[in-house]
């Protein structure tokens, strides 16, 4: 009874050799181009009944990494253009309308993601392991530090907070050099690069503070990772972690035009 | 960690990551499509409060799936 939709995950190259996909899971080609759909159903995913859906965070969960899963198998062979979340026509002609109208954004935005994948990057810093590692190279953090250890009474209290201050400012100040030192080189073994919001410690899932939060377009992701592991190995004693994400679908390095 | 090279490299999503990018990026169209550009973008900005105030709870020792915090 119900009708169909359109869902439309992303765009490849057409044609793109085999996928290894779900199995409802459809290309509708038009052209060079193709969209990676699969049929829904309106009742679930027409406009009335979607922003029901909206409300709903388990099926929003469920359909997010839905979402994410079909794109990451066709990752896994070729280029895919990622579409936002709920992209739903109502017909395939409209699927293959959109495609022609758009073909020549849509090509030359693969083209500049063509054979490159999204990794995202993320560094916070431990406070214990700065205050034991990256404070104590800050000569006046370590004359203080011999200075409390041997203080007693108030003025162990008064120099043990004035301590922890000077190591709160010196955190911060390594924190957004730390920052700039990764993004620049990390940009340097990627062909672009974005630094996203700071998600803070509720929403990290991490109680060290976030200094930065980028993510990379790569071709040669051994490289960017060499790269990373090095810039580990150098931080890391100061207190700084890294976090590394992906490959994701370049979906922060789809070209302006097509995003709204 | 067992490898010495890459000391504190983890690999890690939350759901956080994937709804920052598959509700906030990607190709985004207007037209012909069921649901409305700002809908979305609606839906969006929600999941970050409720992811927040979810893991506010989570810290609190409440383990919640994100399910449960809209019923």
């Amino acid at each position: 009874m119900s009708a169909d939709g359109w869902y439309l995950y992303g765009v490849v190259e057409a044609p793109p050799g085999p996928l290894d996909v779900e199995p409802d899971v459809e290309l509708v080609t038009e052209g060079p181009l193709a969209g990676v759909t699969s049929r829904v159903s309106l009742d679930e995913f027409g406009d009335t009944a979607l922003s029901e859906r909206l409300g709903d965070a388990v099926w929003l969960e469920e359909n997010i990494r839905r979402h994410e899963q079909v794109l990451e198998r066709v990752l896994a062979s070729t280029t895919v253009l990622p579409c936002r979340f709920c992209t739903v026509y109502r017909t395939e002609a409209d699927v293959r309308r959109f495609l022609s109208e758009r073909q020549d954004q849509l090509t030359a935005a693969l083209a500049e993601v063509s054979g490159r994948v999204e990794l995202g990057v993320k560094a916070f810093v431990d406070p214990e392991r700065f205050a034991a590692g990256g404070a104590q190279e800050n000569e006046q953090i370590r004359e203080l530090t011999a200075q409390t250890a041997q203080a007693e009474g108030g003025r162990a209290y008064l120099e043990s907070r004035r301590l922890e201050r000077l190591v709160g400012d010196e955190r911060a100040r390594f924190g957004q050099e730390a920052a700039s030192q990764l993004h620049s080189r990390l940009l340097d073994a990627a062909e672009r690069g974005v630094l996203l919001d700071l998600q803070r410690p509720e929403l990290s899932g991490r109680d060290e503070e976030m200094v930065l939060n980028g993510a990379y377009l790569v071709s040669d992701r051994p490289g960017f990772e060499r790269e990373l592991a090095a810039l580990a190995a150098e931080l890391s004693s100061r207190g700084l972690e890294l976090e590394l994400t992906g490959p994701w679908p370049p979906y922060n390095f789809v070209s302006e035009e097509l995003r709204g | 960690m067992s490898s010495d090279l890459r000391p504190d490299l983890r690999q890690q999503v939350t759901l956080l990551d994937l709804v920052d990018r598959v509700l906030n990026k990607g190709v985004v169209l207007s037209g012909d499509i069921t649901l409305s550009v700002a809908d979305v973008d609606l839906v969006y900005v929600g999941l970050r409060v409720l992811l927040a105030s979810v893991a506010t709870l989570e810290e609190q020792g409440m383990p919640v799936a994100i399910g449960d915090a809209l019923r």
